[in-house]
């Protein structure tokens, strides 16, 4: 058992916006009982009460994008665990069910999009620096993994399907002994490499198809999905339970950290609590991974469905040296995934020569943080190449797009 | 409770500039300590010269253009090491040569051009190709080296700079630098490889065992592969290589050994910009 479990907090914060796109409409009021795997909100993803209890507000709240979101703030009943009550399955598209249940991809994004002949489906099993939920996924459910991918498969007329994991990972025996008898399923072994998340670069990489820049994978045949979508999947399909938690990696000065699986709408300062709480003065706190996570101002906000990792940081691990004059080392043009030349965009977008920027095409930067990590000279790549986007879109006339 | 709050990564690499420039000045002590061996006092003399030059010459113009003074960046002492181990041993009877040199290339390489990371031109090959110019007596070795056999590898008798003293402990200094990346890879690997090839098949065979020497060896790995003068595009890189073994290789043929290598990276350090500026590659995806 790799996933432990926690106590349920006594109030959850679920917050109306957990994927890209709109938020949902609430469906409950003030003053209201629930009970767990209700439907408390709806939309482009339906979003479900993670516990029983009873609603106490319906207001802004800490989100961890960083802005407030409306939000449904639940008293957890004490004392009564009662059981899910299994939802209907209906029988629909696979597009429905990911709806129905709600069912979020890390990114944010569904895992079904467009209505698409999907040959391949790549699963992305892969963890990268502190995170480690996927193969936590894997060690403990790797029956029902394969489980929700065959029904992945069959409903998108898949032929075959591709896992990657990394090398030295336990998880890559366990799952390929899982996949003996399913010969259209395959395990390929990588060597542990970062950013392996960017959807083009591992269609690119893995399943051998050019993925043209404005496209996405799913218009040459490939559908990118991810370990926690899958296993919610499985939830959905065999269980009839919709997505109201989530595998979390707590790592960093935890007393006790790990892979947890909590409950959506969860308080960050519960679950740390939870791990044994912090060691060390907690400086900085950042979720969904060290290198391209984002840091909170507080630790009131909640898990959601696309949370995958809680850092702790102390006064120790943070690296506060000033910037120094960029030598032309051509580091963040060797690690760049996408191919692009972040020195180049730092410095035209810290002059705010936004042309020049939107000619070197900042706009296909997927911020994954690579360049800033490698840059000797400390220089806040990210950042600055952010503004410089920020400035080509209102050069463009266009409006940024908010990231969830 | 409050956070700190910034942008990712929130981790980073342990390498810093500093480490850089140190990393490479710490990869030079072995062949620093072999030309002291094989040269004695005139070597210890020329190179503390240097660099003491250097550094100082580096915190009189920044102060005087009170501009932040940045010697623990490690750059000026580098420069000043690289300078000094270009010199022949006999230019210590005239150690106001080299300080000199090291006074210039601070000056006018480094400062002028804008500090650390805007040069055009290595400002070592810049001290050195003023002081050729200025006082090309001075500056003659006294012996071209030529390896003969294995013994010459490691301590090569006929040195006549402080470089060529161990073609061996060059190798070895910038096979760690390659390895931590303080130099291009693709620049020092392609030019020395396509060098070594082109002067086999044009038939000059004969020219190889002087080619193989510490001073050719630091000029592809410490010189040419420098970062801050090489182009910075993965396609520009190994053009730039491709063309300094082209450019060497012409030098010699005209022979021009050591010099004719010091005066092709400074050629090559002029389309730098322009390597870089028509090979931007396109990202992932194509057009």
């Amino acid at each position: 058992m790799k996933i432990a479990t926690i106590k349920t907090p006594d109030q959850v914060i679920i917050p109306l916006q957990q994927h890209a796109g709109a938020a949902c409409n609430p469906l409950v009021r003030v003053g209201d009982t629930v009970s767990i795997g209700q439907l408390i909100g709806d939309g482009e993803f339906r979003i479900h009460s993670s516990v029983s209890g009873e609603v106490t507000a319906l207001s802004e709240m800490p989100h961890p994008s960083g802005k407030d979101v409306l939000s449904v703030v639940i008293k957890t009943r004490n004392g009564e665990k009662k059981d899910i009550n299994p939802e209907e399955l209906h029988a629909g598209t696979i597009k429905s069910i990911i709806r129905e249940f709600g069912i979020v991809e890390p990114n944010g994004l569904s895992t079904v999009s467009k209505k698409v002949d999907i040959d391949t489906i790549i699963i992305n099993g892969t963890n990268t620096g502190d995170l480690s939920s996927n193969a936590a996924l894997m060690l403990d459910h790797p029956s029902e993994i394969v489980y929700g991918l065959k029904a992945l498969m069959e409903s998108v007329g898949a032929k075959k399907a591709i896992i990657i994991i990394e090398l030295n990972s336990e998880a890559l025996h366990v799952m390929r002994t899982e996949t003996i008898p399913d010969s259209n399923i395959k395990i390929v072994a990588t060597p542990a490499y970062y950013p392996a998340g960017t959807e083009n670069t591992l269609v690119t990489k893995f399943a051998r198809k050019k993925v043209p820049r404005g496209s996405t994978p799913d218009d040459r045949g490939v559908l990118v999905s991810s370990i926690a979508a899958i296993k919610a999947l499985y939830d959905a399909v065999h269980d009839g339970i919709p997505m109201i938690a989530k595998t979390v990696t707590v790592a960093g000065a935890v007393r006790s950290p790990g892979n947890v699986l909590v409950e959506i709408g969860t308080s960050v300062k519960h679950v740390i609590d939870e791990c044994g709480g912090c060691s060390g003065t907690p400086v900085k706190i950042v979720i969904n991974g060290a290198i391209s996570g984002a840091t909170q101002y507080s630790d009131e906000v909640p898990v959601i469905k696309t949370t995958s990792g809680i850092l702790v940081q102390t006064e120790s691990d943070i690296n506060r040296e000033p910037p120094a004059p960029c030598i032309n080392c051509a580091w963040c043009v060797d690690e760049c995934p996408i191919g692009l030349m972040p020195h180049l965009l730092y410095g035209y977008a810290d002059s705010a020569q936004f042309d020049k920027c939107a000619e070197l095409y900042i706009s296909d930067c997927v911020e994954c943080g690579m360049c800033a990590y490698v840059c000797p000279s400390k220089l806040p790549l990210v950042q600055i190449i952010r503004y410089g986007k920020h400035g080509v879109a209102e050069m463009e006339g266009g409006t940024m797009e908010a990231e969830a | 409770m409050t956070y700190t709050i910034s942008p990712l990564p929130h981790v980073k690499s342990r390498e810093s500039v500093k480490s850089v420039m140190w990393g490479t000045v710490a990869a030079l002590i072995p062949i620093s300590l072999a030309a002291i061996y094989l040269f004695g006092f005139p070597a210890i003399k020329i190179i503390l010269a240097t660099v003491v030059a250097a550094v100082v010459a580096e915190i009189i113009i920044y102060k005087a253009a009170s501009q932040p003074i940045t010697i623990d960046d490690g750059n000026a002492v580098l420069v000043g090491l690289l300078l000094a181990l270009l010199m022949p041993p006999s230019v210590s009877d005239h150690i106001w040569v080299p300080i000199i040199g090291a006074v210039f290339a601070i000056a006018v390489a480094k400062y002028i051009f804008g500090g650390t990371g805007t040069l055009v031109f290595h400002p070592a090959l810049i001290g050195f190709a003023f002081l050729l110019a200025a006082w090309p007596t001075f500056m003659g070795a006294q012996s071209t080296p030529n390896l003969g056999g294995f013994s010459d590898l490691l301590l090569e008798t006929g040195a006549g700079r402080l470089v060529e003293s161990s073609p061996a402990l060059v190798l070895l200094g910038g096979a760690i630098v390659l390895y931590k990346r303080y130099v291009d890879r693709r620049v020092a690997l392609s030019a020395t490889i396509l060098l070594i090839l082109l002067i086999l098949i044009t038939g000059k065979g004969w020219q190889l065992p002087y080619v193989l020497t510490g001073g050719f060896f630091l000029g592809l790995v410490f010189l040419a592969a420098d970062p801050i003068t090489s182009p910075v595009t993965k396609r520009g890189r190994l053009i730039y290589g491709i063309l300094l073994a082209v450019l060497i290789l012409i030098q010699l043929h005209f022979g021009a050994y050591f010099t004719g290598m010091c005066f092709a990276v400074l050629m090559m350090n002029v389309f730098s910009p322009l390597i870089d500026r028509s090979t931007i590659p396109k990202p992932i995806g194509g057009k």
